[in-house]
């Protein structure tokens, strides 16, 4: 197939000297950053994003794709060493990885997390090659009014349904959109909402939004109630990993992967119902059962496994059709556009070489985490010990840093502050910040294509049902509706078996990943 | 659809606590706002039917929608959950000064950054958040100075990404 060719040829790009440097640089600060307590993926990205403004396309991406994967590395080897999720699809790594560190274990459970990221990670990215090409030569023939019906998927479902309050998500979802239609009417040309205020006549960033309504939002938020004295960080302790561990831990890690790719990769993914799903069928096909909820280390390796293979598939329909059904995804997609680049269908053919020099890199990526993580825990141990108020100070400086050096006017700064007094009551009242960000995102995508699909029927708005795709997808919407409300069911009661063992806290409610 | 059923209980329908309560008229308001902002915008002669209305229209319907759900679910005791995190204590009080230093701090270095140049001005910002959140103020001041000058000596020459000097505009290293 001529996919391979292609692939040969980003390995071309992605194996030169200084691509091998940028995806190395993109890893080890990805892990860095994404170690530190409090900061997930998406922030991750986003603090990150000031780094690649300079540099040429393909250079920016190969080291983002280190970040992203690097981000959800360190990510594990935080909640497993301080049983604080990053993001709601670490939870249950937390769980079952930082008992098993309380109990001398620690070094096995981030092997076996490690190994379990690289294999699934691996996987995931031949899932990624062999599966995009192919959709997105089907998605060029998508006409707008299906693109309509898979913006209302990615909105709503990363709204309503993965949300711990419908009303909440749906709240966030929307003040996302109207953040979304500030500025410039691209089809008539007039300002929109936007306050008579210069700063506004181009939008609101997405890159603002992100650093602000996480990197600010959150900064306020830990210092209006910081807990103050020592942090405990649990010691790397035991073998890296016996044969015992190991023949324990492959299976897992395969069913994993199975698990996370496919689910990440629909419009309506996500990474956290494939880790409950790999935790509850582990659960399930365990000989050890009763050490589940005391550290079991299938309980690590597989929804590990599935939290990674799904970062993967969520690139699926980001690169393929230009969806974002993440809050890091939706960065990305920021980052593509920085560059003029128009995630979707067209990728492959207009940005071949970028595309596929990042898919390379995502396969290389994933071995420099290999390689540098286990020696180098050590640092990462160091890193969660950072005095909180440094810490803090630091995510702010980044912050401002980002959102000074976007466009170079401190005017941008007001922006960015507005945007966190907004995350923190967000924060503070339960409001999952995820759907805002991707509200942000798809809304003048959904706004555009709507218009588009109306314009081609003249006003007919059967247009958007009548489409054979179009009406499949509904109906596929309602029946995932039904569906993820048993599978909900289902994750509760697994955590609420977990919750009988003593759980950690999960960080904040089950919507609100990625942070 | 799965409020914390222990805090609902507690909750009883009398106590909606009122902060949470004006977030969600808040949001209610800012959906009424957007709808009359929306029958503001000009719609061209040209445009066929869905203009740029259309789409205002219903992101305010979706605002006043979810606001009053929100509402709703509050006059039920169905409340909101803190985001929770290791660093947290969610028993506590919030902290209004701490706070307050912060968002002076943010304030002033919007102020000065382009006057002191971004190093000083983010050695200002960083002594100034990490002294509100209990680090000792000469302590953080050295760092921030530190990392003030290194970050933009990375960023400026390094990565070629445009920062003001300010008051060290004569510092080649700093001024791109």
């Amino acid at each position: 197939m001529g996919d391979l060719g292609s692939l040969i040829d980003g390995f071309g790009t992605a194996l030169q000297p200084i691509s091998l440097l940028y995806a190395l640089i993109g890893v080890t600060l990805g892990t860095a950053v994404g170690v530190l307590p409090g900061i997930g993926p998406a922030m991750t990205v986003a603090l990150l994003l000031p780094v690649t403004y300079r540099l040429e396309p393909t250079g920016a991406f190969i080291m983002f794709a280190g970040i992203y994967y690097g981000g959800m590395y360190g990510g594990s080897t935080t909640s497993i060493l301080l049983n604080t999720p990053g993001e709601s699809a670490s939870i249950i790594t937390a769980l079952e990885g930082n008992k098993m560190a309380k109990a001398g274990r620690g070094a096995a459970a981030l092997t076996t997390a490690a190994i379990g990221s690289f294999v699934a990670g691996t996987i995931a990215t031949v899932g990624l090659t062999l599966v995009a090409p192919t959709l997105a030569d089907l998605a060029v023939r998508l006409g707008p009014q299906d693109y309509v019906a898979l913006t209302v998927v990615a909105l709503l479902t990363v709204s309503a349904l993965l949300g711990s309050s419908v009303s909440r998500g749906l709240a966030s979802l929307a003040i996302g959109l109207l953040c979304g239609l500030v500025g410039t009417d691209t089809l008539t040309g007039q300002q929109r909402f936007t306050l008579g205020l210069p700063v506004l006549a181009d939008g609101i960033d997405v890159v603002t939004f992100a650093v602000g309504v996480f990197a600010v939002g959150e900064a306020l938020w830990i210092a209006s109630r910081i807990r103050h004295g020592p942090v405990q960080v649990m010691p790397v302790g035991g073998r890296w990993m016996s044969r015992a561990d190991l023949s324990r831990s492959w299976r897992p890690w395969l069913r994993g992967s199975a698990l996370g790719f496919p689910i990440g990769a629909m419009p309506a993914g996500g990474a956290e119902i494939p880790t409950f799903m790999s935790y509850a069928l582990e659960k399930r096909l365990s000989r050890h059962k009763e050490e589940f909820g005391h550290g079991a280390i299938e309980g690590v390796a597989g929804p590990e496994a599935a939290n990674n293979a799904s970062a993967a598939g969520v690139l699926v329909p980001l690169l393929t059709l230009g969806l974002p059904t993440s809050a890091t995804a939706a960065v990305l997609i920021a980052a593509f556009q920085g560059y003029g680049i128009r995630p979707g269908p067209l990728l492959f053919q207009n940005e071949g070489t970028l595309v596929w020099a990042l898919i390379a890199s995502l396969y290389i990526g994933n071995l420099f985490l290999l390689v540098l993580n286990l020696p180098l825990v050590g640092m990462w141990v160091k890193l969660l010990q950072i005095p909180r108020p440094y810490l803090y100070a630091g995510i702010l400086l980044f912050a401002v840093l980002g959102g000074y050096s976007l466009n170079g006017i401190s005017t941008d700064l007001w922006v960015l502050l507005a945007i966190g007094i907004l995350g923190y009551a967000m924060r503070r009242f339960g409001y999952p910040i995820a759907p805002a960000v991707i509200g942000l995102i798809l809304g003048p995508i959904a706004e555009e294509q709507l218009r588009r699909a109306l314009a081609i029927s003249q006003g007919n708005p059967a247009i958007l049902i009548t489409s054979p795709f179009a009406g499949t997808v509904y109906l596929l919407l309602a029946a995932a509706a039904v569906a993820t409300v048993l599978l909900r069911r289902r994750s509760r009661r697994t955590g609420r078996a977990a919750d009988a063992v003593d759980v950690p806290t999960p960080r904040g409610t089950v919507d609100d990943q990625v942070t | 659809m799965t409020e914390l059923p222990a805090r609902s209980a507690a909750a009883g329908k009398a106590r909606i606590p009122v902060p949470e309560l004006l977030m969600a008229l808040g949001v209610a308001a800012l959906g009424v706002l957007t709808l009359l902002g929306a029958t503001t915008i000009t719609v061209p002669l040209s445009a066929n039917v869905v203009g740029p209305r259309v789409f205002p229209y219903a992101v305010g319907t979706a605002l006043v929608g979810a606001g009053v759900a929100v509402v709703v679910a509050l006059v039920h005791g169905r409340l909101g959950q803190p985001e929770g995190g290791e660093d947290l204590d969610l028993t506590a009080r919030a902290d209004w000064s701490t706070v307050g230093k912060i968002l002076a701090g943010f304030v002033a270095h919007i102020l000065l950054v382009d006057r002191l140049g971004w190093a000083l001005a983010g050695a200002l910002l960083f002594a100034v958040i990490a002294w509100a959140l209990g680090a000792s103020w000469w302590k953080a001041t050295i760092i921030g100075v530190v990392l003030g000058l290194v970050i933009q000596a990375a960023f400026v020459s390094g990565l070629g990404v445009t920062l003001p000097a300010g008051l060290l505009d004569r510092v080649d290293l700093l001024n791109g």
